[in-house]
């Protein structure tokens, strides 16, 4: 492995200071947390750095706070093992304890953070081998396109048609959650889904608009008085995978017969980004029941364009709304 | 009818001589199976050991903990990945990464980093199968081993290649085999009287059923640690399932007379690990000429791809039955697909009796690794080919599942059958001869499938039994335990003849220097061994009474070894173990044992049923229950048999669900050769297990492991057609596959 400087800030300030301020060298240096997607990267050469930024001895960073409007702020270095225990989140952010609860195995969720699961990098078959000189790393061509596509995008795909893997992006997302980004001249707060890019839309070796001196130090969850939520993944492999796809739904409800009067829907393992689907959440509004769901996962897949080997993954998704719902039906 | 039946078996009786029997053993050559028949005594004569009455066993056919347990979960047992020697050097392989290439390899810079020792050209010019291996490295640190790897300069021209049977079998396919990249079809039957059988058929049906190449998923990765060798002798410590073996192929390389194979523990080889391979030659030269005990076990991605593989198989199959779901006609094609190796199939029909059959089989070669042996070679591929168009065939009759099964096998299978269906809730299952297809959202299906397996013994194994002065007492065995649990019954067996208890013997395994020892093949360890170590605890028995019966002025035959000690029957005396061996001589007692043909038989027979859950609205595919019953003979540990069930059910289970080798097909890169990517089932996928003994077997010991892997897979097929009514004709069965299926039934 190539010999990388281990720079161990303990400030954050420290921290920006030793990240690289030229986007096109951004590689040289990496943040690291968790370590469970760098890790894998060094070791299958993806990056080869010569630096990487620990930010673990940087106080603060840790701490779920629960504001007293009952919203959550959360800090970039929290376990996904904690939030998938923290109490006021399975409570009240149900769907966001939930997709924590569904990454990994119980060692990736105790060493895995919250800014390392928003920020890891596609796990495409072509991305991850060295040999497949990918349109994601830098090449000329998406190769799932017209190859082994089975786990790749159906929705806002090309010209790269990776799905993004974060289980917890689309729970926070379907939550309106915030996030800081802070730079060296200061910091930026943006919406989660707009955190998130398109490759037709941005550069294509990215999926976010982190710029390589900036750090994710926190998400903002805002308070959701009155909503439900669930989040419903599909793993090929129940112990531990990446999702197939996955639903992310809130809904206010009340009343009998009930009656949803807001709603999100965010899918998951489907596009190269969390994808919200306004539309769909719109369908569920009204008398809650079969009718609405099937009506949102219709639209939930509206324009999907499914590749030869992925065309499963639309009645997937239609399926998975279903579940979703029928399981906050029963809370 | 399948070499493996044991109707064949049964059949091969009568020709033998008078004293003699005939029995069928497999043998292993270049790691492939073959059955071959051979002559052994039959004679039940006195005075040869005995495992005697069932009821009056102490040990033997108990629930005995494993005796290597602590150690193995302790981290305490010492695999081959874990032995270090001083001024040790760890080695490792640089693959070509691409299916089919000319290869020039560059090493001189690898010797320049620091820590590097050596580094070698393993094989340049034309690469033939994807990750063969073409450069080796050896270093100090690991660390300083990968830096060395990836320095090494591959210069690659990529040649046409052929990764799939598509490909292979193409009009413009580059060559993969010189004779062609399909063998010869070898045909079996009479075609004209299959056609004529068909057309008295109440139903036919005809389909093709795919399984794709599988991997053996070694937790142990193959690899050897080669001490360096003195003038005329070396140890190796090599993690193989033919440690006896196995010391006569590290003897050329190491240019030594004799050698001395450890093998303590090992983490797994399911009929891979025969060979001491590219791995075991290049090790043994490195420690050769370097003068440095050499640590060369194949990393993961190496273990992917170049240590062999289960092959897959394309089989079409077209079967008739009248209309009591009697088997009357089968035709059938196979394509095996072992990379460059031929590729194992058991044969169609199998297991199942079709009174009229033609079948044509042949390799498909492809620019992979040959595949191996690999728990019960060829058979899951046809029981996947036979069971699926048997349930296909019985839905078209509208006959009853199990009736089916029971029409065309034998009484062992017919009882087992009966016993099954009642443990898995047959019984109660309403969907005995359709599928369910309401509208229901979640649907249970139940599935069926059957196994048979040789099993039997060799005499090959020459096991010691030591009596020491002190009261211990020893059994030396050079058998490796595959992951049986050779320990245990070795101590249980030698100890219920002694009259002791487990903790009163020690046995040591897995040396060559402990006698002679059969390759853990075929499943024939136990059937080997077991007999060989019964017959060395008996002479050792013998021996100490005679001895006891000099001092104790007694007859031999008066001297009763029990719990609670010695016993002269003439004198009425009683001693304690420990002072009945404080009378021996310093040398104390050591008697040596031979494969004994009665104590052993062959021929088994199991039956599987898996339950199922269907989400049809996801495609969601959950194993609620699998339930085994199986006959093995004699059990010589209860637990053990079961744990060896449930390890067959879960790797069946495995390959149900996830498990194929991806290569991308234009690129001829391998895409899932890491532990991630190449699913294997864990914790959360294992379903309520029952594993029931046959006990209405009253022969001796018979190897159980193979069996209990052929027809898991089968059974969850068969089983989730049965739930929704989608037939899925290849594995794995992904969720892919079964939501498509579903929009396909709904579309009519």
């Amino acid at each position: 492995m190539k010999a990388f400087e281990l720079a161990r800030p303990v400030t954050l300030d420290q921290a920006l200071q030793e990240l690289e301020k030229d986007s096109a060298k951004r590689d040289r240096t990496k943040l690291f947390a968790g370590g469970q997607d760098l890790v894998t990267e060094l070791k299958e050469h993806l990056v080869e750095p010569d630096k990487l930024v620990d930010l673990k001895r940087i106080p603060g960073l840790d701490r779920i706070e629960v504001q007293p409007d009952g919203s959550l702020v959360i800090g970039c270095l929290v376990t996904l093992a904690t939030l998938a225990e923290h109490a006021e989140t399975k409570n009240f952010f149900t769907a966001l304890a939930e997709a924590a609860r569904s990454v990994g195995s119980a060692q990736i969720r105790s060493q895995g953070t919250v800014g390392g699961n928003l920020n890891q990098r596609p796990r495409c078959w072509y991305y991850r081998h060295e040999l497949a000189p990918c349109l994601k790393k830098g090449g000329s061509e998406c190769y799932a396109y017209a190859g082994l596509n089975k786990y790749n995008a159906i929705l806002g795909g090309g010209p790269s048609y990776i799905v993004h893997p974060s289980d917890l992006a689309p729970a926070l997302v379907a939550f309106d959650a915030e996030v800081t980004l802070r730079g060296a001249k200061g910091e930026r707060k943006l919406a989660l889904e707009e955190f998130y890019t398109l490759p037709a839309e941005a550069d294509v070796t990215r999926e976010t608009v982190l710029a390589p001196d900036e750090i994710l130090t926190h998400v903002r969850v805002p308070a959701k008085p009155g909503w439900s939520s669930t989040y419903v993944k599909f793993k090929e492999r129940g112990s531990y995978d990446f999702a197939l796809a996955s639903v992310a739904v809130a809904v206010r409800a009340a009343g009998s017969p009930r009656t949803i009067q807001d709603a999100r829907l965010v899918l998951g393992g489907v596009a190269p980004k969390p994808w919200n689907v306004p539309k769909a959440a719109e369908a569920l509004l009204g008398i809650d029941g079969v009718k609405t769901w099937t009506a949102a996962g219709n639209r939930a897949v509206a324009g999907a364009e499914p590749l030869a080997h992925n065309a499963y993954k639309v009645p997937l998704v239609k399926g998975l709304i279903l579940q979703a719902m029928e399981a906050l039906a029963k809370r | 009818m399948s070499a493996l039946d044991p109707r064949a078996q049964d059949a091969a009786q009568p020709d033998t001589k008078p004293g003699k029997k005939k029995i069928l053993v497999p043998r292993v050559e270049n790691g492939h199976e073959t059955m071959v028949e051979i002559e052994v005594d039959d004679a039940e004569g006195s005075g040869r050991p005995q495992w005697g009455p069932r009821d009056a066993l102490r040990l033997v056919n108990h629930e005995l903990v494993r005796v290597d347990a602590v150690d193995k979960v302790t981290g305490c047992a010492r695999y081959t990945h874990d032995v270090r020697l001083p001024g040790m050097l760890y080695a490792r392989f640089l693959g070509c990464p691409i299916a089919h290439a000319e290869v020039t390899v560059d090493v001189a810079a690898a010797k320049k980093v620091p820590g590097v020792v050596e580094a070698r050209v393993v094989r340049d010019g034309e690469v033939k199968f994807l990750g063969q291996p073409v450069a080796v490295v050896a270093a100090k640190t690991r660390e300083a081993l990968e830096d060395g790897l990836r320095a090494i300069v591959l210069g690659i021209k990529p040649l046409p290649f052929a990764v799939t049977r598509e490909q292979s079998l193409a009009a413009n396919a580059p060559e993969v085999n010189r004779r062609g990249n399909a063998s010869k079809p070898n045909e079996e039957g009479d075609p004209a009287a299959v056609a004529k059988a068909f057309e008295g058929c109440a139903a036919v049906i005809e389909a093709t059923y795919e399984v794709p190449i599988q991997h053996h998923a070694c937790l142990e990765t193959h690899g050897a640690v080669v001490d360096v060798p003195t003038n005329d002798s070396a140890t190796v410590y090599h993690s193989t399932q033919a440690t006896y073996a196995s010391a006569n192929e590290f003897k050329g390389p190491l240019k030594v007379k004799e050698v001395e194979v450890v093998n303590e523990h090992m983490g797994g080889g399911f009929g891979s690990k025969f060979e001491a391979g590219v791995e075991g030659r290049v090790a043994s030269e490195l420690a050769r000429d370097l003068k440095a005990p050499i640590h060369l076990m194949l990393s993961r991605r190496d273990e992917f791809l170049c240590a062999g593989n289960r092959s897959g198989c394309v089989q079409t199959v077209k079967l008739g039955g009248d209309v009591q779901g009697k088997l009357v006609a089968m035709q059938s094609s196979i394509d095996r697909l072992g990379g460059l190796g031929g590729g194992s199939h058991a044969g169609l029909p199998y297991i199942y009796e079709v009174a009229t059959s033609v079948r044509t089989m042949r390799s498909v070669y492809t620019h992979l690794d040959a595949n191996r042996a690999m728990r019960a070679p060829g058979h899951p591929q046809a029981s996947f080919g036979m069971e699926s168009a048997l349930d296909e065939l019985a839905y078209a009759l509208g006959v009853d599942l199990v009736e089916i099964r029971k029409r065309n096998v034998g009484d062992v299978h017919r009882r087992q059958l009966d016993r099954v269906a009642r443990e898995i809730g047959w019984n109660e299952h309403p969907h005995k001869s359709k599928p369910d297809l309401s509208d229901a959202t979640t649907k249970v299906g139940i599935g069926f499938g059957l196994s048979v397996w040789g099993g039997g013994g060799h005499p090959e194994c020459r096991v010691t039994v030591e009596i020491s002065p002190d009261g211990g007492v020893r059994a030396s065995v050079g058998s490796q335990d595959l992951g049986t649990g050779v320990r245990t019954y070795v101590t249980a067996i030698v100890a219920e003849e002694l009259g002791l208890s487990m903790s009163g013997v020690t046995a040591r395994i897995g040396r060559t220097s402990y006698g002679p020892a059969n390759a853990s093949g075929g499943s024939m360890t136990s059937a080997s061994l077991a007999p060989a170590v019964k017959h060395a605890a008996f002479n050792a028995r013998k021996a100490f009474a005679e001895s006891l019966a000099k001092t104790l002025k007694s007859d031999a035959s008066e001297i009763v070894f029990d719990v609670q000690g010695v016993y002269d029957a003439r004198s009425k005396r009683r001693l304690a173990w420990k002072d009945a061996c404080a009378t021996l001589g310093p040398a104390g007692i050591s008697a040596t044992g031979e494969w004994q043909a009665h104590l052993a038989s062959n021929g088994i027979h199991g039956v599987q049923s898996a339950k199922v859950r269907v989400d049809t609205r996801t495609g969601k595919l959950e194993v609620l229950k699998m339930v085994c019953m199986q006959d093995c003979g004699l059990v010589l540990n209860r637990t053990g048999a079961r744990s060896q069930i449930f390890g067959g059910m879960v790797q069946a289970l495995s390959y149900a669900l996830f498990e194929q080798r991806v290569v991308e097909p234009d690129l001829g890169i391998a895409m899932n050769a890491n532990f991630e990517d190449y699913k294997l089932a864990a914790s959360l996928e294992i379903p309520e297990m029952v594993a029931i003994l046959d006990d209405e077997d009253t022969r001796g010991v018979i190897g159980v492991a193979e069996a209990t892997v052929v027809p898991g897979h089968s059974a969850i097929a068969n089983a989730v057609h049965n739930a929704c009514g989608v037939r899925l004709r290849s594995l794995p069965l992904n969720p892919d596959k079964l939501l498509l299926g579903l929009a396909g039934l709904k579309k009519g």
